[in-house]
């Protein structure tokens, strides 16, 4: 909506129009160079502008990538004002921070604290996440409520400014073929078609993935009877900002209803549907009319902003990565909405690929680090479809015997707080630890490390993103050793001969370091990175741990980072 | 791996403890059993609260009629 007065005013050369009740911006086709008869190779296509597709172009453009993002729309969303994800998690908003959008979706989305879980007439349990006890030590908050759009308008914007990244709006892809060191794309345009080259694509064209199909690569899927329908609308009096599930709401033929807000106070109503419904049928606008005025009352005054029903799948690549064509996103792999595990985990898809394949273009690494995006990727949406799955199985039990069991747990949750841990309404989108993963170089790898705050080496109050920012994106390496003369010489050849860091970690101010001294005054980095004295810990750009060693040795640690940039 | 199970008995009153089990069911359809059996069985899980112990005891259960599942 217009009422964020600084979401227009960097928009290059776009116009703003009305799709439903949104305003949404629309951004000019500009003909490529190839249309002028030019033949290019670009070091990374990315294809598909959505959220995926978007970190990914900004995450480049902030590494110096100068990608090309191919998108067949020319505005935000999918189909205009398609309100698709809702909620972004933790590790999703310390990645917007590194990519330098965070404050716009703080600004502009809903944080809410508290929730309560309905079946029948009664409420079956309440919770405040501002009572309850927390373990993150992130400086971000646990999640943010946004219209997916909104996301992707920031950061179509954010990548104007930084300049380097090619958006080609109304591209779309028709022809892909790859040899063994570049790949083919055929793309139609409003004028007319062209071929562009490149060293590597990333798909990130969706569920329905064209490059999938032309590459003639397997998905594993399962089809799951479970229709829903959403109704996004405006009140004119709002209910309270809370999150309220119904698992069996009496108003929706005790079927499970999600009720949440976003954005420009617009509420989400999600409604299971049957299983056979017609999605025409019920998204019809008498037909959400009365689903409304079933659940808010005869009386109900609201402005309907958008319906969409859907049904959902899970789908799984077999790999993510065929020759120079990496998949990310719902393009790899699909699982139910449930947690918001769909669009936080194809941003996280992007944050793991990026850094690796700006240094295996720049050299620093051999292309088979791109091998271990793959396998932790993978890794991730496999554990992300087990999780989401858990969730279909509780809120559509397929056999009287689930159903019964569900029975208990809600009679049960009523009563005591432990069975409220069995009702499971979505388990919101957390970091998957990278067990699988081939470069875990030590201890405790494949563990997200949270952004904590921490003093940064100019005595600045900071956090670990800024710090990565500060020493543009490297490898951090947290120095907890005695550092004599000789291991200070080591260390700094190693930084000249990997893209990597030392930082000194002290509790409080004080002692002098050959390297620049971040203080970790609450302890929380080094709590996160089980180091205890005599060790060296190795963060990866995207803020998981490669590897913490104890009291190693200048050679050890070369022989964990060449690990970890799958040197060796 | 060495199994946790407990296989011997640490009930001090079992004939007691199978007459209440008993008469709880008393009285009760077929599936009022089988949903105060759901919630018992909940309930008791949340006492044993061991995960391992808990999938053993899945197992254990399980195993006559492991054969038909398949």
């Amino acid at each position: 909506m217009p009422d964020d007065h600084a979401l227009n005013s960097s928009v290059r050369s776009a116009t703003v129009v009305t799709g439903g009740t949104y305003e949404l911006p629309v951004y000019p086709f500009t003909e490529p160079a190839e249309l002028r008869g030019e033949r290019l190779r670009h070091p990374v296509v990315i294809v598909g502008a959505g959220l995926t597709g978007l970190t990914a172009a900004c995450d480049c453009a902030l590494r110096g990538i100068p990608a090309v993002v191919l998108d067949e729309d020319d505005t935000v969303g999918v189909r205009g004002a398609a309100s698709r994800g809702i909620c972004y998690a933790q590790k999703s908003l310390e990645i917007y921070k590194r990519l330098g959008i965070l404050d716009r979706m703080l600004a502009k989305g809903i944080q809410w604290s508290v929730g309560r879980t309905f079946a029948g007439d009664d409420e079956v349990y309440s919770f405040d996440l501002k009572k309850m006890q927390t373990h993150s030590v992130s400086e971000q908050p646990p999640f943010i409520n946004l219209q997916q759009f909104y996301l992707e308008w920031f950061l179509v914007e954010r990548i104007y400014e930084l300049g380097l990244v090619d958006l080609r709006w109304k591209n779309r892809l028709i022809e892909i073929a790859q040899s063994d060191d570049h790949v083919v794309l055929t793309v139609t345009t409003p004028s007319g078609p062209y071929t562009l080259e490149a060293s590597w694509v990333i798909d990130c064209c969706g569920a329905h993935s064209v490059i999938r199909d032309k590459l003639g690569v397997q998905v594993t899927g399962s089809k799951i009877p479970d229709r829903w329908c959403i109704s996004d609308v405006r009140f004119e009096r709002e209910p309270p900002a809370e999150r309220w599930t119904w698992i069996e709401a009496p108003f929706n033929e005790n079927r499970a209803v999600w009720q949440h807000l976003m954005a420009d106070r617009v509420w989400r109503l999600d409604y299971q549907m049957p299983a056979d419904a017609d999605p025409e049928a019920i998204s019809r606008p008498e037909v959400v009319a009365d689903r409304l005025r079933r659940q808010f009352g005869p009386d109900v005054k609201y402005e309907l902003v958008w319906v969409g029903p859907y049904a959902y799948r899970s789908l799984c690549m077999d790999t993510f990565r065929v020759g120079r064509v990496l998949f990310a996103g719902d393009a790899a792999h699909v699982m139910s909405p449930f947690g918001a595990r769909g669009g936080n985990s194809g941003i996280q898809d992007a944050d793991n690929l990026v850094w690796k394949l700006a240094l295996v273009l720049e050299g620093k690494a051999p292309e088979r680090l791109l091998d271990s995006y793959a396998v932790e990727r993978r890794e991730a949406a496999l554990d992300n479809i087990r999780i989401t799955n858990r969730t279909t199985r509780f809120l559509s039990p397929p056999t009287a015997v689930e159903k019964r069991f569900r029975d208990a747990v809600i009679s049960l949750a009523r009563e005591f707080p432990f069975a409220r841990g069995f009702v499971n309404t979505g388990r919101l989108s957390s970091p998957t630890r990278y067990r699988q993963s081939p470069i875990a170089a030590g201890e405790h790898a494949g563990v997200h490390v949270q952004n904590v705050a921490l003093t940064l080496p100019n005595g600045a109050r900071g956090d670990l993103v800024e710090l990565l920012q500060w020493c543009d994106h490297a490898v951090l390496g947290f120095l907890y050793v005695d550092l004599d003369g000789y291991l200070a010489r080591e260390l700094e050849g190693l930084e000249q001969r990997y893209p990597v860091r030392f930082f000194c970690v002290q509790t409080e101010e004080g002692r002098t370091c050959t390297f620049p001294t971040v203080i970790d005054d609450e302890g929380k980095l080094t709590g996160q990175l089980h180091a205890a004295p005599g060790a060296v810990a190795l963060v990866r750009p995207d803020l998981y741990l490669a590897g913490t060693l104890d009291e190693p040795s200048a050679a050890d640690l070369e022989r964990a980072l060449r690990k970890l940039l799958a040197i060796e | 791996m060495k199994t946790t199970l407990q296989t011997q008995l640490k009930i001090g009153d079992p004939d007691g403890f199978y007459e209440k089990l008993l008469d709880a069911h008393r009285g009760l359809s077929d599936e009022q059993c089988a949903q105060f059996d759901a919630r018992l069985i909940l309930l008791l899980a949340n006492q044993v609260g061991d995960d391992r112990v808990l999938a053993e005891c899945i197992e254990a259960a399980a195993r006559p009629f492991a054969r038909a599942a398949r």
